[in-house]
């Protein structure tokens, strides 16, 4: 922990000089502005607050080693398309990325989709480290490269254009595998109907690999691409614990920190009785 | 329950993360100023005391810009190199939100506030997520939180192999609720809900590609938010064909030779039968007050209460009262059924006619009342219309020996016969709900020929027009045919683009236009106005207006203006430039993907999208 600077303890000597805690001039205001200047101090933490933040720091580095979700998810993939609902930073990307290396390596194709040409861009930087430039193209509004290429990156816009040409007699979409990624993208107000489109349209015989952050009804999702599609959906859900797991606080203009739920999931005690004192005033 | 306590000056907040190790974080923010403020006040007061980390942000900085010059002289530049923290939103250009991203994972930035936005989309943890608030903000006010949301921002918290605990911080803020926050937390994820529609490009794609209505409706029916009408239907149907069978079954029992049809038929009959008795009115004060409905109306002069002896001359009506003047020139208003009178003459609602009015009624009033209805009249037409839906339940019936127990047999499975028609009614209103949307988009695109709504078929015109991937196609379709785009110096093409592919009410700077864009623009203007009356009539949602701030940005950018001069000139925040540019230049491509039945327009698409998709708009 960073040492107290000289200019908090300057704070804290002007504090020293102010009125009472209790004497009558202090206003609503002054209540306000006194939080701004306590908080320029440093509260030591309280044991309790030592206990909340045990643990904090950096692990050892330890070697890669795929989490069980992961290997199932690539197992399903060589039978039947997979549904993965999983928090951010868990590594739904990994699954994509080995069942591309997979098909790669035997010769056959992929389309990788992504909502934001950001996204896009850097995906495509991504596995042109990883696969080699040859082996990857880019298809956004604006941006065309290596169209021909194995492995596509694109918008899922292009992607249900693309869909829509090869409908109208236009060329196939070669692909065996196509990776939804952001699925969940499918509520987005706006644009969701697009990802529904590319969904309904792909051909059964093209693997689909559906990423998405956690939703409530992953099940009847599933079921849902089972029966437009005629092929068998699996859904993987992500690791019951965070990669990393979390902890919630409170912390107050006092500096102070207080955890925001007991060991039972209840709001702390404590944050209730701030809150009651707040009501009255 | 809100807690409310004013938000920590963010250099307090940092100092206060920092003095329990909870750095880096990421501090959500509601607006995008808030984050600017946040993030410049931040570096203001705190000092990095890490000679070597500063050096590094700045060499990184260095480096980066060799590759992304549109980054240099950032007006944040400085926050970033002696305050080690960013602010990143919606608002910056990509490249700087890519600095701020590489910085973050390189270890070298201790704080970045950060509106909700990013929390979807790109991916850079911290060890804390900090939240002020318990809403987000909207265009209009605030909002509470969704699940969701709170599950997109708090993955954020805990760095794989560089954390052993991520953690979410509820910081003081005026829309700060801790109980809410723990709610957020526990809460299960929200279901994923469709969004499906119908859109003009979906339509002539499809339509083409399958070449009937029907066709097109069994995509629409496939889709995940048809899934649980369907689910209905299915049942509706299972209770419909167990109702056919039911009634089959006991037709063949009772050995009447009378087919399932002629039930459903006598339910309906018996069905309009009963509406119209119901509309049958029974008394003579309902009789009176439909008549009232029906005659009184401004301009007419009505007599008040059963006398009818005060006079008023009607003005308005509305929802069964009325208002109006009486003869000494004194507004009136009184419920409808106090009117004892009605005269026939209908005069206009000028000063002297009035008073000519109170004359003329004064004068010749038994003469112009407007006879009252009897109820035997209103019974004679309604009695009419039942005689003859009696005779057709007459005919229906078995007219051979068996007909009096195959009429009981019929009355018997009046019940079942009405759940069948009942079914059916709810499976037709279903479907319809899915499929309307495209049938008044089909409609509205015949009208300007590129559906062949008889034929269901897409129109050679109808063809170009699908492969025209962006917003509002029909609109620009028509400026298309209507050789708008011919006459056009590109510049003016590139502002026209932007004001129809900007957002609505987003404010890309108060430049001023000139008339060589004014008259164009109003002639779009005018081909909108075409299409959207069209659209309205057929009960689609009206259409957003065109954004002429984006057209005075966007015929300066194609004009060659630097990017610097640009972001100053407009005022605009440069991310939102950005976004606009880069969309009117893919709109812009899309038209320049026409060349076999626009050469013209598509050529100078192709070059004016050159013009707009210049660095460092990529």
């Amino acid at each position: 922990m960073r040492r107290n600077t000289g200019k908090n303890r300057d704070k804290r000597r002007s504090h020293d000089r102010r009125p009472e805690k209790n004497s009558p001039e202090r206003s609503a205001r002054h209540r306000g502005l006194e939080a701004n200047e306590r908080a320029q101090r440093v509260v030591p933490p309280s044991r309790e607050t030592r206990r909340f933040l045990e643990g904090i720091g950096t692990p050892r580095k330890t070697p890669f080693k795929p989490d069980p979700f992961q290997t199932e998810a690539l197992a399903a993939l060589e039978y039947e398309d997979v549904l993965v609902t999983a928090p951010t930073g868990s590594g739904k990307t990994w699954i994509a990325r080995e069942e591309i290396r997979r098909l790669l390596d035997s010769g056959r194709r992929a389309w990788y989709t992504s909502p934001l040409k950001a996204l896009t861009n850097s995906k495509y930087q991504e596995f042109i480290d990883e696969f080699g430039a040859n082996k990857v193209g880019i298809l956004t509004g604006d941006r065309k490269e290596n169209a021909e290429a194995p492995l596509i990156v694109g918008t899922t816009e292009i992607y249900r254009n693309q869909l829509f040409d090869s409908l109208r007699g236009g060329s196939e979409v070669t692909a065996d595998l196509v990776v939804l990624d952001e699925a969940h993208y499918l509520a987005d107000e706006d644009r969701g109907h697009v990802w529904e489109e590319a969904i309904i349209l792909t051909p059964p015989r093209i693997r689909l690999l559906l990423l998405s952050a956690t939703i409530g009804n992953a099940h009847e999702f599933a079921l849902w691409l089972e029966e437009i599609r005629g092929v068998r959906c699996g859904v993987i859900t992500g690791p019951e614990k965070r990669p990393v797991p979390l902890r919630s606080a409170m912390l107050l203009p006092d500096k102070r920190l207080l955890s925001l739920l007991n060991d039972e999931g209840r709001l702390n005690p404590e944050i209730l009785a701030l809150m009651a004192v707040d009501e009255r005033r | 329950m809100k807690l409310r306590m004013p938000e920590m000056p963010s250099a307090t907040l940092l100092a206060a993360l920092d003095g329990y190790n909870l750095l880096p974080a990421i501090v959500f923010l509601p607006t995008r100023r808030r984050c600017d403020q946040a993030a410049s006040e931040a570096a203001l007061t705190r000092r990095d005391p890490n000679d070597s980390r500063r050096d590094a942000r700045r060499d990184f900085m260095r480096a980066f810009v060799e590759e992304h010059p549109e980054v240099r002289g950032h007006r944040h530049w400085d926050t970033i190199i002696r305050g080690g923290v960013a602010s990143h939103h919606a608002g910056h250009i990509p490249a700087w939100k890519l600095v701020i991203e590489k910085l973050m994972s390189a270890g070298l930035l201790d704080a970045i506030f950060a509106t909700a936005t990013v929390a979807a989309g790109v991916d850079f943890p911290a060890r804390s997520v900090v939240l002020t608030g318990a809403d987000a903000r909207t265009g209009s006010g605030w909002r509470p939180l969704t699940a969701s949301e709170m599950q997109q921002m708090t993955g954020r918290a805990g760095r794989r192999g560089r954390d052993n605990v991520g953690f979410v911080i509820a910081a003081p803020g005026l829309h700060q609720d801790p109980q809410r926050i723990g709610q957020l937390l526990k809460a299960p994820p929200d279901p994923l809900v469709s969004q499906f529609r119908a859109t003009y490009t979906t339509l002539l794609n499809l339509l083409d590609a399958y070449g009937s209505f029907a066709s097109v409706r069994e995509i629409a029916e496939r889709s995940f938010a048809y899934r649980d009408f369907a689910r209905q239907i299915v049942q509706l149907e299972r209770s419909r064909t167990d109702s056919e069978e039911k009634i089959h079954n006991a037709l063949k029992e009772a050995a009447c030779d009378i087919p399932t049809s002629t039930v459903l038929g006598l339910e309906r009959l018996i069905g309009a039968r009963a509406r119209l008795q119901e509309a049958k009115p029974q008394t003579r004060a309902e009789v009176f007050h439909r008549w009232l409905n029906e005659v009184v109306k401004p301009g007419r002069v009505v007599g008040i209460g059963r006398s009818g002896r005060r006079l008023v001359m009607v003005t308005e009506k509305h929802d069964g009262s009325v208002r109006g003047f009486r003869e000494d020139g004194r507004p009136a208003s009184f419920p409808q059924e106090r009117i004892g009178r009605v005269y026939a003459p209908v005069y206009r609602l000028k000063e002297e006619e009035i008073e000519r009015a109170f004359d003329e009624i004064r004068e010749r009033g038994r003469e112009l009342t407007v006879p009252e209805p009897r109820l035997r009249d209103a019974d004679a037409e309604e009695t009419d219309a039942l005689k003859i839906i009696d005779d057709s339940i007459d005919n229906l019936l078995p007219q051979n020996a068996d007909k009096q127990r195959c009429t009981e047999v019929l009355w018997q499975l009046y019940t079942t016969a009405e759940d069948y028609e009942r079914a059916s009614r709810r499976i037709d209103a279903l479907r319809e709900e899915v499929w309307l949307p495209f049938e008044q988009r089909a409609r509205v695109l015949a009208i300007f020929g590129y559906l062949d709504y008889e034929a269901e078929k897409v129109t050679d015109r109808g063809r170009w027009l699908a492969d025209l991937h962006i917003d509002r196609p029909l609109l620009v379709g028509e400026a298309l045919e209507a050789r708008l785009f011919n006459s056009l110096e590109p510049k003016q093409l590139a502002g026209i683009m932007a004001a129809l592919t900007a957002d609505e009410d987003r404010d890309y700077g108060q430049l001023e236009l000139d008339d060589d864009i004014w008259t164009p623009l109003a002639r779009f203007e005018d081909i909108a106005f075409k299409v959207s009356a069209e659209e309205w009539k057929h009960g689609l949602e009206p259409a957003p207006e065109l954004n002429s701030s984006a057209a005075g940005a966007a015929v300066r950018w194609a004009g060659g203006m630097h990017w610097s001069d640009i972001v100053r000139e407009t005022r605009a925040e440069e991310g939102d430039l950005f976004r606009m540019f880069s969309r009117t230049g893919e709109a812009l491509l899309q038209i320049a993907g026409l060349h076999r039945n626009h050469p013209e327009a598509a050529n100078m698409a192709a070059a004016v999208a050159e013009m707009v998709l210049r660095d460092p708009i990529r």
